[in-house]
C-alpha cells in the first residue's frame, strides 16, 4: 500500500495553490509591486532624470503632501471627481434601469434594439471623447446647431464645454453615452433571471405593478445591482481618456479630476514623486469609497 | 624546430586574421540611428519623413534610420520610458519647448558634443540663444518663426478695409474687430474678429507668453523665476479679457480651432505658428489665396516682439559611432536641397541658417512675406523644466477671465500663487 506525507485534502490544497501561482505571480508583478512601488514614490524627491539615471529616489519629507496642500488643485481636483462619479453613477444606474425593464418587456424591435445599443460601448473612450468633442464644439459643432435650431435661433451660443459651471456635465454626458449600453445589458440579464412564478403569485395576491417591482424584482435584481453599481463608480473615479482628450481639465480647472491631476504632475511636470502622491490619495479614497459602499449594501441585505 | 616553426607561422597568420578581420568590420560597421518622430503618424507629413529615410541612407550607406513613433502628445512619454528601459534614442524632432524637461531628464545632450563647429556657427546666434540652458545649446532648429498674425483678404475687403494695410496694433486691430465682427459669412455663420488661442494645452500657453512680449511685458526673468509684476503682463490679460467680451475671439478655441474657424471663413484674423497654416490649407486649398500675414502687433509700450517656436532636433548622445551618424543625418536634414520643398509646399517657416536665408522656398513665400520683418524680432524666454506646466496655468488663467467671468486682478493674484508653488517644487 502506497503512503503518502500529506493526506488527500492536503493534496488538493497544494494542487490548487500550484495552479493559482501563474495568476498570483502575475497580481505581484503588474498590481501589488506597482501599487508599493507608487506609494514608495510619494514619498521621495522622484522625477524623470530617476528614470533614466537609474538613481533611486531620495526621501523629502513629505514634500509631495505638502506642496499638494499648498494651491486649491488637489481639493478641486478630489470636489470635481466626486460630483462626476456621483451624478454619473446616479444617473447611469436610473436610465440604464429604466431601459433595460423597457427590453424585459415584449416591445417589438427589442432584438434588435439589444444589438445596436452596444455601438458605444465597444467603442475606444478616445474615440468616443473626439467624437463628443466635435458634436459639442461651440462654433461649428453639431449640438450648438441643432440646439440653435430648436429655439428658432435664440440660443446660437451654446458651448458646454466652455463653461466652467457646465463643462463637468459635458463630459459626464460622453460617459453616459459611452456607459449606459453596458449596464443595461447586465440588469437586464438580471432581470430575466427573475422567477416570473413569484412575479405571478405577487399579482395574484393582488400586488400591483409598483409594488411587485418594489418588493419582488429590486430584491432579485439586487446582487446584480450591486456588481453594476461597484463597476460603474471604478469606472467614473479612475475616468481619465474622456477628460484630456475633451477637455485637458479646463475651463478654468472646471475638469480637473484626481486622474488629471495625477497626469499633469507626472507626466507633465515631470515629477513623479507628486504625481504618485495624488494616485496615492485617490486610491485611498477609491477604497474607502468602495468599502462604504460594500457596507451600505450589507446592512441592506441584511435588512 | 620545425614543428616550432610551423606553429609560429599559424600563430602569426592567425593572430593577423583576427585583428585584420576586427579592423575591417569595425570600419564597415553598419550603425542605426533611432530618431523619434510624431510627424510619422501625421499624414501630411508622413511622405516627406519617408524620403529623407530613402534619401539619407542612399547617401550614407552603412548607416540606416529606424523610426520611433508615438502621437504628439505622447512622444516625449515614450522616448523617456525607451530612455528608462536602456534604449535611448539618438534625435528627438520636436517643438522648442519640449528642450528644457528633456535636459532637466538628462537626455538631451550639448549640440556642441554631436555636431560640427562650423554646421553650428551658420545658425543665427540669437536662434540659438533661445535654445540655451546655462548657456550651452540643447537644440537645433529645423526652421523657425514667430507667432504671425495671419489674416482674411477676403473679409478685410467685406468689411470695407485695405487688405494691403493689416493691423500694426492692438488698438488699430480693435477698430478693424469692430467692423469685421458685423459680417457673416456664406451660411449666415457669425464671424470672430480676432483668434487668440486659450484652450488648456501647453502650446496655447506658449501663444499667451508670445501676447505678453508683445505688449513689453515678461513671464519670468533671465533667471527664470516667475515676474509677472509688470504692465505689460497685465495688459496682456487684459486684451484677451477685451477680445472675449466684445466677442471677437473664439472661447476656450485650440490652435486647430481656429485654423478650422479660418479656413471656413469665420475667423478674420489670429494668431499661429507660421506652419499652422498646412492646417488652414488642408481644410481649404483655397486659403492660399485670401490668406495674408503681417507682423505680431504692438500694444502697450511694447515693440510687438514675439516668442520663438522652432520645430527642432533634439540630440542624445549614445557613443561615437553613433553620435557621428547622428551629425550626418542632422546636417542632411538642415539643408537647402532637403528643406526647400518642405518648406514651400509643406511648412511655411523661417530657416535658422545664414546660408538658407536666400533658399527659393524663402524667398517667394506669398504667406509670409507680410510677416517677414518681425522674424528677427523675438525675445529669448528663459528655459525652465516646468515650462510646460507654467503654460499650461497661464492658459487657466486666461479661462478664468474670459468663461470664468472673473475679475483680472484677482486672477492674476491666483495664477502668480498656484504658479509660483509649482515652480518651487
Amino acid at each position: 500500500m502506497k503512503t503518502h506525507f500529506l493526506n488527500r485534502r492536503q493534496r488538493d490544497g497544494l494542487f490548487g495553490f500550484v495552479l493559482d501561482i501563474p495568476a498570483l505571480a502575475l497580481t505581484v508583478a503588474f498590481i501589488i509591486v506597482p501599487i508599493f512601488d507608487s506609494v514608495i514614490k510619494s514619498f521621495q524627491e522622484y522625477g524623470v532624470r530617476n528614470i533614466i539615471s537609474g538613481k533611486p529616489g531620495v526621501w523629502n519629507n513629505w514634500a509631495n503632501y505638502l506642496y499638494l496642500s499648498k494651491t486649491d488643485l488637489f481639493l478641486k481636483a478630489t470636489i470635481h471627481t466626486f460630483s462626476f462619479v456621483t451624478a454619473v453613477v446616479v444617473v447611469q444606474f436610473l436610465l440604464s434601469l429604466a431601459l433595460a425593464l423597457i427590453l424585459n418587456t415584449d416591445i417589438k424591435g427589442a432584438r434588435f434594439l439589444r444589438s445596436i445599443m452596444m455601438t458605444p460601448w465597444v467603442v475606444p473612450t478616445v474615440i468616443s471623447a473626439l467624437i463628443w468633442m466635435w458634436l459639442f464644439q461651440p462654433q461649428y459643432g453639431l449640438v450648438r446647431y441643432l440646439i440653435s435650431i430648436a429655439s428658432f435661433g435664440a440660443v446660437t451660443d451654446f458651448a458646454i464645454l466652455n463653461n466652467p459651471k457646465t463643462a463637468l456635465m459635458g463630459v459626464g454626458i460622453a460617459a453616459l453615452w459611452k456607459q449606459i449600453p453596458l449596464m443595461s445589458l447586465l440588469l437586464l440579464a438580471g432581470l430575466q433571471n427573475v422567477p416570473h412564478d413569484i412575479e405571478e403569485a405577487a399579482m395574484i395576491d393582488g400586488a400591483g405593478k409598483v409594488r411587485r417591482f418594489y418588493s419582488v424584482v429590486l430584491p432579485y435584481l439586487s446582487p446584480v445591482i450591486k456588481v453594476t453599481i461597484s463597476m460603474s463608480i471604478i469606472e467614473n473615479f479612475k475616468q481619465f481618456p474622456l477628460f484630456w482628450t475633451m477637455t485637458g481639465g479646463g475651463p478654468n480647472n472646471a475638469t480637473t479630476t484626481l486622474a488629471v491631476l495625477s497626469y499633469r504632475e507626472a507626466f507633465v511636470s515631470m515629477n513623479l514623486g507628486a504625481g504618485s502622491a495624488v494616485t496615492t490619495l485617490w486610491m485611498v479614497m477609491m477604497i474607502a469609497v468602495v468599502f462604504f459602499y460594500n457596507q451600505i449594501f450589507r446592512i441592506q441585505d441584511m435588512g | 624546430m620545425k614543428r616550432i616553426s610551423v606553429c609560429m607561422v599559424l600563430l602569426v597568420v592567425v593572430t593577423a586574421l583576427v585583428f585584420a578581420g576586427g579592423k575591417a568590420e569595425s570600419a564597415a560597421a553598419p550603425v542605426t540611428i533611432k530618431v523619434a518622430n510624431y510627424a510619422l503618424l501625421e499624414s501630411g507629413y508622413e511622405p516627406f519623413w519617408k524620403q529623407v529615410k530613402v534619401d539619407f541612407e542612399a547617401a550614407n550607406p552603412g548607416i540606416s534610420i529606424e523610426w520611433v513613433t508615438a502621437p504628439y502628445g505622447e512622444i516625449v512619454n515614450q522616448v523617456v520610458n525607451m530612455a528608462g528601459g536602456g534604449n535611448k534614442v539618438d534625435v528627438i524632432f520636436g517643438e522648442i519647448d519640449w528642450v528644457p524637461g528633456l535636459v532637466d531628464a538628462g537626455l538631451a545632450s550639448p549640440i556642441t558634443d554631436i555636431l560640427s563647429k562650423s554646421f553650428i556657427d551658420d545658425f543665427y546666434v540669437d536662434v540659438l540663444k533661445s535654445f540655451e540652458v546655462d548657456g550651452k545649446p540643447y537644440g537645433i532648429p529645423l526652421y523657425v518663426s514667430p507667432y504671425v498674425l495671419y489674416y482674411n483678404k477676403d473679409l478685410f475687403t467685406q468689411a470695407g478695409l485695405d487688405p494691403a494695410k493689416p493691423p500694426k496694433t492692438f488698438d488699430e486691430m480693435l477698430s478693424y474687430a469692430e467692423k469685421l465682427a458685423k459680417l457673416k459669412d456664406a451660411n449666415g455663420n457669425k464671424v470672430y474678429a480676432f483668434g487668440q488661442t486659450t484652450a488648456s494645452v501647453p502650446v496655447s500657453g506658449a501663444s499667451l507668453n508670445a501676447l505678453v512680449f508683445n505688449f513689453g511685458g515678461q513671464v519670468l526673468d533671465a533667471k527664470g523665476a516667475l515676474a509677472i509684476d509688470n504692465k505689460g503682463f497685465r495688459d496682456a490679460f487684459a486684451m484677451v479679457q477685451l477680445l472675449d467680451q466684445k466677442g471677437y475671439n473664439p472661447q476656450n478655441a485650440k490652435l486647430k480651432d481656429l485654423r478650422n474657424l479660418f479656413a471656413l471663413g469665420q475667423l478674420a484674423m489670429y494668431y499661429d505658428q507660421s506652419w499652422g497654416f498646412n492646417g488652414v490649407k488642408s481644410i481649404n486649398a483655397d486659403a492660399q489665396r485670401f490668406t495674408a500675414s503681417a507682423e505680431p502687433l504692438k500694444g502697450g509700450s511694447g515693440s510687438g516682439q514675439s516668442l520663438l517656436q522652432a520645430h527642432c532636433f533634439i540630440l542624445v548622445n549614445n557613443g561615437k559611432s553613433r553620435a557621428d551618424a547622428t551629425r550626418k543625418f542632422v546636417e542632411f536634414v538642415i539643408s537647402e536641397e532637403t528643406l526647400n520643398a518642405y518648406l514651400r509646399d509643406l511648412t511655411p517657416a523661417y530657416p535658422a541658417k545664414h546660408s538658407m536665408a536666400a533658399m527659393e522656398s524663402v524667398v517667394n513665400s506669398g504667406i509670409l512675406a507680410g510677416a517677414s520683418p518681425a522674424a528677427g524680432r523675438v525675445q529669448v524666454q528663459t528655459f525652465i523644466p516646468k515650462i510646460s506646466d507654467l503654460n499650461l496655468e497661464l492658459c487657466a488663467l486666461a479661462q478664468a477671465i474670459t468663461v470664468g467671468k472673473e475679475n483680472l486682478d484677482s486672477a492674476i493674484a491666483k495664477f502668480k500663487n498656484t504658479a509660483t508653488v509649482k515652480l518651487s517644487q
